[in-house]
């Protein structure tokens, strides 16, 4: 099995309350997921279910199409998703050959809901993450 | 892990999807499919994981087959409806071997889960967890190929409705040529032949994938189907009737001058 690296994923705020042990058990949820340059890898507006951790290779963040921020190794994008199903905020466009992570709803649910342990740190999470987007 | 047959042997749409049992069903009919293999939809995740044994298993089946195979998917979902997501998940029409076959696995794999497949789901109410077999085929380097229905799917009259061009029928089902139009009674008289304008060839490379041939000035607007082929076609025609009932949607192909059926489905809409 290849998986997501686990040093990777804890540097993603929404899993920063679990500990190891945790964050390992999501990250033999990931695959592996290769975009060519140029492609349109998740487009705002439009309904998303996978969250990524960037590997390797350099992607463009556009939001209301204008460019907003890059993205390299060791980011990631669409961890919302993996919770409330919604439609994307952003649209990232490869700008190389990019090499991700991926992980999907599907995957991701069943693990949550089969321990509550790690559900309520992932509240505890979002719900600091709500307190600082407040915050400003 | 029961995830690779023999495509002859998919029987269970549950497993290997509808398009799989489709032409496996057909090959146990007698109709002449191209070799080849079904991949289920756990084997078709295993390999996208990156599961070291399901990969093996599957370049190990593979491998007899062809150097070069399409590799097609086959939406396993609970209504077994393949035509629902015609469009939204990943068709390969040239693997260059069975070691690429875990690569190309993954990309169909991520295919059903792509936004837009997703956005697609949530749109008609399908928000489940995708699951996609394969079709793993024998290489066709067709001289012509196409589209046919066997009752005119606009008026309903009886007769054969036949699209073709020079190479690989996607010239034809992504509608980059004018094909050459053919209608035939049943009976096998040719009601209509109409030259169409195909400046374009979708031909293999031998290291893989697909490249567009620019058609010789000459046979542009040249039929590219002969009397006997139409002959041909209206036979397979009614062998597809007789097995799975009136107005069918089939994909054909001529290559090594023998006629091959890709895919029989029936017509689900007007036009469609």
């Amino acid at each position: 099995m290849t998986g997501a690296p686990v040093d990777a994923l804890q540097r993603v705020p929404l899993f920063a309350d679990l500990n190891q042990r945790e964050v390992k058990q999501i990250a033999r949820l990931f695959k592996q997921r290769t975009f060519p340059a140029g492609e349109t890898v998740v487009q705002e507006g439009s309904g998303g279910a996978a969250f990524y951790v960037i590997e390797s290779g350099e992607a463009t963040v556009f939001v209301a199409g204008k460019e907003y921020s890059t993205l390299g190794p060791g980011d990631y994008f669409g961890e919302i998703a993996l919770i409330d199903e919604g439609a994307r905020l952003a649209t990232i466009t490869a700008t190389s050959e990019l090499g991700c992570y991926g992980v999907t709803f599907w995957d991701f649910r069943p693990l949550v809901e089969a321990n509550g342990v790690i559900g309520w740190k992932l509240l505890q999470s979002l719900a600091r993450m709500y307190r600082e987007a407040r915050a400003g | 892990m029961k995830g690779t047959v023999p495509l002859v042997k998919a029987q269970e749409t549950a497993l290997f999807g509808s398009k799989a049992v489709g032409l496996g069903q057909a090959i146990r009919d007698g109709l002449p499919v191209p070799p080849g293999i079904a991949l289920s939809g756990a084997i078709v995740e295993a390999v996208a994981a990156g599961n070291d044994r399901a990969i093996k298993q599957v370049a190990k089946t593979a491998r007899p087959l062809a150097a070069r195979s399409p590799c097609r998917s086959s939406a396993v979902d609970e209504d077994g409806a393949e035509a629902s997501f015609a469009g939204q998940h990943l068709t390969l029409l040239n693997v260059p071997s069975s070691e690429h076959l875990g690569a190309a696995l993954s990309e169909i794999w991520w295919s059903a889960n792509s936004d837009s497949a997703i956005s697609y789901r949530q749109r008609v109410g399908l928000f489940t967890r995708p699951s996609v077999g394969v079709v793993v085929q024998a290489l066709l380097d067709p001289e012509s190929a196409g589209v046919m229905f066997t009752r005119n799917p606009i008026n309903g009259e009886d007769e054969r409705m036949i699209e073709a061009s020079w190479g690989l029928g996607e010239a034809v089902v992504a509608g980059q040529v004018i094909p050459d139009s053919y209608r035939i009674h049943r009976s096998g008289d040719v009601l209509q032949r109409t030259p169409g304008f195909k400046k374009i060839a979708i031909r293999t490379l031998p290291e893989g994938g697909t490249f567009e041939q620019q058609v010789q000035p000459e046979l542009v607007e040249r039929l590219c189907l002969d009397d006997g082929q139409l002959a041909e076609l209206n036979g397979l025609a009614d062998r597809c009737e007789q097995i799975y009932g009136p107005a069918r949607d089939i994909e054909w192909a001529f290559a090594d001058g023998k006629l091959h059926l890709l895919q029989c489905r029936a017509v689900t809409r007007s036009g469609s």
